[in-house]
Order: structure tokens, then sequence, then C-alpha cells
């Protein structure tokens, strides 16, 4: 029986293999025993580059594709069931939604499917197109939407009947920058109500900035999973240094020191711990300023190139 | 989830109970309704620009289904539409050379066997020659069928040397026309005729047929005797025998009075005369020009 | 929050209803409307009895052949169309299942077409009254066996397009159709090809979608009579030929991956 404490996704062992080349005798591991547990209210930043299994991971979830092997449970109830379905919402990656309707009749349509009463759906999307900024064109056919209006109304679908458990495959994906704002407050607003969210990106400062947790996959197999100053290495490694130095002559660096031109006069500087006051000297000495000092971390895009490299087996990145 | 299973066991044996239903009442042949539509050769060719080989095909599937097929002797046919399809056959494809000798037989037979139309199947032979002329098979058939059917030796003849010359052509041809001039009427040349047909066709309705028709001449010779033993009865009693059982009684009966298909003759006590009986399938309808030589 | 599996099934299909209309099928209407009124009039001219033959002809010949086509060209892009442009997926993850999905779509498509054939009905039997032919309602039960044999025709559509393309499925329920109205040569094979085994043409033969069945087009007109028993048998092979269409189709598309 499924209960509140149940965590809202457990995924255990999954394997989906797909066949390849000529007679289809070999077989690709899109994913490889992955196992992954979500807590309830945490908003979880599914990472990996294209091919890594993100999408194929989604859709087993939501019952598009059949894993070979392993287990799922959502929200305490088995993958086959029925049940969690109504406590789900999902955006699929780049979503095709009905180019004939218009976002007020596809959220009908969608919400008939739930079961929702006249007045409920009605409600609901209009709630809805008012948070994803389409309130004026509800009911636009939506053959004459751009890319990124037709994926605020796949949001909306997603969110219809309030769902405990948030599944958003590249949410971002085509948006505009008020568009990702937009999207990105939304998805904070469901942390705020202590929703879960498990979201696929490959934009990465997406991630750092929202999630609590992240997953990184790669070729199909959960390359690390927990939170970010876990991930990344929070030591202070560097100082990033903004320097103004003017005229020709360039004050004599401590060894060590990177120099990075910036705009004009303005100098950035690597500078390794411990090196930072005689780097001050020498700035100041030769009649330049500090204009602002500011510790690095690694970014978890170093941590990607650092981890993904070269392309593993195979030069060629399968789809996702 | 046990839907598919659930729908197959229920529905799946529902589909041929009712198709058959539906042949049974509404006819598993119903062509025949397209070629009361359709009249003539010409407007179905016009239909079909392009396709006329493989419409041929489907037309001539649908006579011999109706005409000829495993079931010769079966009875329901629709007579009114053999020559229309046959029309429409030959119109599609002129050179479509067994539905001139398949349709000629199925017209040229009385009933019922055939449609019982002589002068349609030879005019419709004709026309085969006349689209194929180099084909012997086809003069020849011309030759016979005028000489069985429509009981025309010297046409009948004249058409068999006209085969002769054709290349391929079998020496026999001069042998069967002077036959044919000479000793027409005879059944002995209508059984070499029937033979030779019977060599000549492939495994089907015409072979079958020819049989039919080599038993037939043979039926008829035991007729013949049947009648000479009862008249044989006659003059030594003084009247007919009631039945040839009684024949057998008197010993004049030299063999079982049953055809070669094993169905008894008919006898008539009041005039003697032995026929075959209309059940057994050698029987033909007497007709206008009658069932061929008697 | 819940919903029954009928409301979820009639959800669909009044979705793909109105997806018929919005995708402008039903323009063949006018067509065919056009089609008819113009053969009424031209023909008014001709010998007594003919033209009302032919206006009959015509019609129903027209109704048989515009209702085909919408059922192959809707039928096909229901599940294949769905499937490549990935339209499902949103609405699969959602409390609705693959079954209930065809299902749906299979009704919103029946609903088309009976809308269609009514219409064009309608329409034939304005045009034998403008032209001064009345006709009884026996032309119906033409109708009514041409629209049962529709429903065959967009089961078989169904099941193409779930196991292949669109583009495949179509050409494959084009063959459908055209070897369905040459059943009767299934039927008779072995009168012409003897070395086929009887049960192999029999199994043929009901395996393949007898479309001769739903052609009662010239008994009508010649006013024959249908027997009411006819029509029931011919119902129950539609009846029966579509569920186990719709068996096989639902088989193969529930454990689909859907890429």
């Amino acid at each position: 029986m499924a209960s509140r404490t149940d965590p809202p996704l457990e995924i255990v062992g999954i394997t989906k293999a797909y066949p390849v080349g000529f007679l289809a005798r070999q077989r690709r591991l899109a994913l490889d025993s992955l196992s992954l547990s979500l807590a309830a209210g945490e908003l979880l930043g599914y990472l990996g580059p294209n091919g890594s299994g993100k999408t194929t991971t989604l859709k087993i979830l939501t019952g598009l594709i059949f894993p070979d092997s392993g287990s799922v449970t959502v929200l305490g109830e088995p993958l086959a069931s029925r049940g969690w379905r109504y406590r789900v919402g999902y955006l699929p990656e780049r979503p095709y939604l009905y180019d004939y309707l218009t976002p007020n009749e596809y959220l009908d349509y969608a919400g008939r499917l739930f079961g929702m009463g006249a007045e409920t759906r009605r409600a609901r999307a209009k709630e809805l197109l008012r948070q994803v900024g389409l309130e004026d064109s509800a009911d636009v056919v939506m053959r004459r939407f751009s890319k990124g209006m037709v994926q605020r109304v796949g949001l909306a679908q997603a969110l219809l009947n309030d769902p405990e458990l948030v599944l958003l495959d590249e949410p971002m994906s085509g948006l505009d920058p008020l568009g990702r704002r937009l999207v990105r407050n939304i998805i904070l607003d469901l942390k705020a109500r202590g929703r879960t969210v498990l979201f696929s990106t490959h934009i990465l400062s997406d991630a750092e900035t929202l999630c609590d947790r992240v997953a990184v996959l790669r070729s199909g197999k959960l390359l690390a999973v927990g939170r970010l100053d876990q991930i990344l290495d929070v030591g202070v490694s560097a100082l990033e240094v903004l320097v103004s130095v003017p005229g020709a002559t360039f004050p004599q660096l401590p060894a060590g020191v990177r120099v990075h031109p910036a705009m004009s006069e303005r100098v950035r500087l690597d500078v390794p711990e411990g090196a930072l006051a005689p780097v001050v000297a020498a700035v100041e000495g030769a009649g330049g300023k500090i204009l602002s000092v500011l510790p690095t971390r690694q970014s978890l895009e170093d941590y990607f190139v650092q981890e993904m490299g070269p392309p593993a087996e195979g030069a060629w990145a399968p789809r996702d | 989830m046990r839907w598919p299973r659930l729908a197959w066991l229920l529905f799946a044996p529902l589909v041929p109970l009712a198709q058959t239903r539906i042949d049974g009442s509404l006819g598993a042949f119903r062509a025949q309704e397209e070629v009361l539509y359709l009249w003539s050769g010409d407007q179905v060719r016009r239909l079909f620009p392009g396709l006329e080989g493989v419409m041929a095909d489907v037309y001539w599937l649908r006579t011999v289904q109706y005409f000829g097929g495993q079931r010769v002797f079966a009875t329901e046919k629709r007579f009114d539409l053999l020559e229309p399809l046959i029309d429409i056959t030959v119109t599609l494809d002129p050179r479509f050379e067994i539905a001139y000798r398949y349709g000629a037989s199925f017209l040229a037979e009385p009933w019922p066997i055939g449609a019982g139309k002589p002068e349609a199947a030879v005019a419709l032979l004709e026309r085969g020659v006349a689209n194929m002329p180099q084909s012997w098979l086809l003069q020849q058939h011309l030759g016979f069928y005028t000489y069985f059917f429509l009981r025309d030796p010297s046409r009948a003849a004249d058409a068999l040397l006209a085969a002769r010359k054709l290349p391929g052509a079998p020496p026999w041809l001069e042998t069967m026309a002077a036959d044919f001039l000479a000793k027409a009427g005879d059944r002995e040349t209508s059984r070499k005729m029937w033979a030779r047909l019977y060599e000549q066709q492939e495994e089907g309705p015409l072979k079958r047929n020819a049989l039919n028709q080599l038993q037939r001449l043979d039926a008829l010779d035991q007729a013949d005797v049947l009648e000479r033993g009862a008249s044989e009865f006659r003059r030594r009693w003084g009247r007919w025998p009631e039945s040839l059982r009684e024949l057998g009684q008197a010993g004049l009966l030299p063999f079982a009075p049953v055809d070669p298909t094993g169905v008894p003759y008919q006898y008539d006590p009041r005039d003697g005369k032995v026929e075959i009986a209309a059940a057994s399938p050698l029987w033909r309808h007497p007709g206008p020009l009658g069932s061929g030589l008697r | 929050m819940g919903s029954t599996g009928l409301s979820r099934v009639h959800a669909v299909a009044a979705n793909t209803f109105r997806e018929t209309i919005r995708e402008k099928v039903l323009y063949n209407l006018v067509f065919f409307a056009v089609l008819m009124t113009l053969s009424g009039l031209l023909l008014k001219p001709l010998s007594i009895r003919q033209d009302e033959k032919i206006i009959k002809d015509i019609g129903l010949a027209s109704i048989e052949l515009f209702g085909t086509l919408i059922a192959l060209f809707m039928g096909v892009s229901l599940v294949s169309k769905e499937i490549e442009r990935h339209s499902l997926h949103p609405l699969l993850a959602k409390p609705v299942s693959r079954g209930e999905f065809l299902l749906g779509k299979f009704a919103g498509l029946a609903f088309t077409l009976f809308v269609n054939v009514a219409v064009m009905t309608l329409g034939l039997y304005a045009t034998l009254w403008a032209t001064r032919r009345g006709a009884g309602l026996e032309m119906l039960q033409a109708v009514l066996a041409i629209y049962l044999g529709l429903l065959l025709v967009v089961a078989v559509a169904l099941l193409f397009s779930t196991v292949t393309s669109s583009a495949l499925a179509l050409v494959l329920s084009v063959c459908a159709v055209v070897v369905g109205h040459f059943a009767d040569v299934i039927r008779n094979m072995r009168e012409v090809a003897p070395a086929v085994p009887t049960w192999a043409t029999q199994v043929l033969y009901f395996a393949l979608p007898n479309l001769r069945n739903f052609d009662l087009k010239t008994r009508v007109v010649y006013g024959d009579p249908v027997r009411a028993s006819d029509l029931g048998w011919i119902a129950l092979y539609a009846a029966a030929y579509v569920g186990v269409v719709l068996g096989l189709a639902f088989a193969a598309f529930r454990s689909k991956d859907l890429q």
C-alpha cells in the first residue's frame, strides 16, 4: 500500500538495451542497471550529455518504453498501476501537442482524461495559462504558436492535475530568457509547495541554481548522485582577481598566476591560494587598482568536462 | 489485460460463421451482379486501362467458378451470365486461349452441363481463331464443335484441314477430317474425336467432360444392346418386358443394366426403349439440336 | 479526481472527431454534393427509368468511394502519425491506457464516418427528390452495409498503423481493400490452382476482409429484396471481424516502445 512516507520515485536496477547493427546483432545499452531514488519535496537535476539516457529514463517512467529488467515504484505504486498517474505530471522533450487545438482545448482534453469536472478544468486551464504567460493566446490554434509557446503549454498540461511528482525533460528548451525565467520561477514555486521535481537538462547553470541534488548520467550509467557540494570540489582552489592596469608597464607577477585580458585596461588574474598578497603588492606597485577578488570553485561545467572528457565507446553519439 | 485473447476467443470463430451464412444466403459468387451492370466487354475494357490482363484473369476466374471448376456437374449455374462473362474476358484479353476453349465447352454442352448454345460456342471459337490465327488447336476445336454440336461435317472438315496447315499441327487432323466427311453421324467418329480431346486437355473440367462424353457413347452403345435384348424378348413372348430385371430373368441381359457411372438405365416398358437415366451424370437434355449423336 | 474507462475513451473519441473536422476531411462532402447535383441535372433529359438508376448508382458508389478514402487516410494517420510525431507522449503519461486510446480513436473515426455517410445519403435523397424521382427507404439498406464495410477498413488501417510507419500502413491498407473486393477470387482460387490445399484457401478467405459482403448496391438499385436476417449476418460479420482486428491492434500496440 502506498503511503505518504514512500519515496515519490524509486528506480531499481533499470536496464534497457537496443539492438544495433545491420542484422540487429549487437546491443547497445541505453541504461545500465540504473538505480535512483528521490526524496519527497526535493528538486533533482538529471544531467548528462546527449545520448546518455536521460530521456530514455523518463520515457520508461511514463510507460512509453519498457525496461528489459529492473523495477520502478512511483509514489509507492508499481509502474504498471494506473493510480499514480493521477498525481504525476510529465513534460516531454520538444512536446508535440495537437496543432489543430487551442491551449484551452488541449488542457480541457487532458483534464477529461484525469476525470476533472468541467468547472475544474476551466479554472485550472485559466490559472495555468496565466502562470505560463499565455492567457492572451488561450484560444488561438496552436498551429500559430512558436516553439517556445508550445513548450509553455506543455508545461501547463504537465501541471494540470497539480501533481505531487513532476517529471520535466528539458523544460527550458526553446525558450527565450523571459520564458526561462518564467519556468524557473514555476519550478521554484513547486518546490516551495513541497512538490517533488525531477528535471533533466544539459544546461548546467540551471541545475546549479535550482537543484538540491543532481544525478549525473553518462552512457546509461549513473556517474554520481548527490548534493552539488558533495560532487564538486568546494574547497577554494584559486582566486579570481580583477585588476585595472594602466600604462605599458605590466607588473611583475609571481609564478603560477594566469593572466586573461578582460576589457580595455582590465585584466583578469587567476591567482593560486596564498599568492594573493604578492599579487596585490605588485599591481599596486605598478600603479594599478584591485577591482575585485572572488574565490573560484569548481563549477559543474568543469566537473562535466573533467568527467565526460573524450566521448565514451565509439565516436558516434546515439539518440537519447 | 487479457483483452486480445478474449477478443480472439469470442470474435474469431464468429467470422467464419457469419461469412458462411452470408455466402449461403446472398450467394458466394456475387459477381453476377457486376455483370448485370457491365453488359459488354468494351465497357469493361474502358474502365480498366492498363489492367486488362489482370481483369481478364479475374473475369475468367469468375466464369470458371460458375460453370466449371471442381463442380462440373453442379446445378446452381447461371447460364444467362455465361456469355457476357466470356465476352468480357476475351475482349479484355483477345489472346486468352483457354477462355475460348473452355468457354466453347461451357456454351455448347447442353443442360445441365452447359448453356446449350452451340452456335454461340462456335461463334466464340471463330472469334478465337480470328484473334489467334496461328493456333491450330483453336481451329481444331472449331472443327470438332462444328461437327459434334452443329452437325455440319463439311464445315467441320474444312476447319480441320485449315488447322492442319498451321505450324505444329498433328497429322491425324487429315484422317479425322476424312472421317467426318465419310462417316458423319457415326458414333465411332465421335468417339475418336472425344478421345483426342481427352488426350489433349489438361487436368480439369474439359478433360473430365471429354471422359464424360466417351462414357456417354459407351452408355449409348450399351443402351442399344439392351434394346435389342428387349426386342428379342418381344419376339419370343409377344410383349415388351415389364422391366430390365425381367429381361435378366429371361437370360437376355448380358451385363448389369447400369451405365459406366453406375446409374441404372431407364427402361420404358411401353415401347422397349432404354435411355440414360436423368439422374446420371451422363444425361443430357435433348434440346433443339439434340445432345449430340444418338 | 478519478475518471472511468468509458469517459476516457469518450474523451479520446471526441478529440478524434474534432481532429477530423479541423483537418478539413469533411470538405469532400462538398465535392460529393456538387457531384450529385450535377449528375441529377445533367441526366434529367435522359430516358425515364435510366436517370434514377444512374443517380442511385453514382450516389451509392460515391458514398462507398469517398467513405473508403476517408477511412483509409484518416485511419492511417490515427496511430502512425501520432507515433511519428510523438503527440502520444504527453497523453499516455496520463491515466489513459493504450487500449482505451486505441478504442477511442476507432470510436471517433467511426463517428466521423457516420456523419460523412449520413450527409452524403441525405444529399443523394435530396437529389432524387429534386429530380422528381422519389426514393424509398430501401436504399438505406445498401448505405448501412456500406457503412459497416467502412468500419472494417478503418479497423484494418488502424491495425497496420500500430505496427508500421504511416506510409507503409497506407500502402498495406490499400492492398487490403483491393484484395477485399476480390475475395470471391480468393475463395475459389482452387478452380485455377488445384495444387493449393483447401484449408489454405479457406484460411486465407476468412482471414482477409471480405468487402463484397457489404455490397448490396445492385440488389437495392434493382429492387431485389434484402432480408433482415441477411443484414443481421452482415452486421455480425462486421462486428466479429472488427473485434478480431482491434484485438490484434491492441496486442501489437500495448508492448510497443514509443521512441
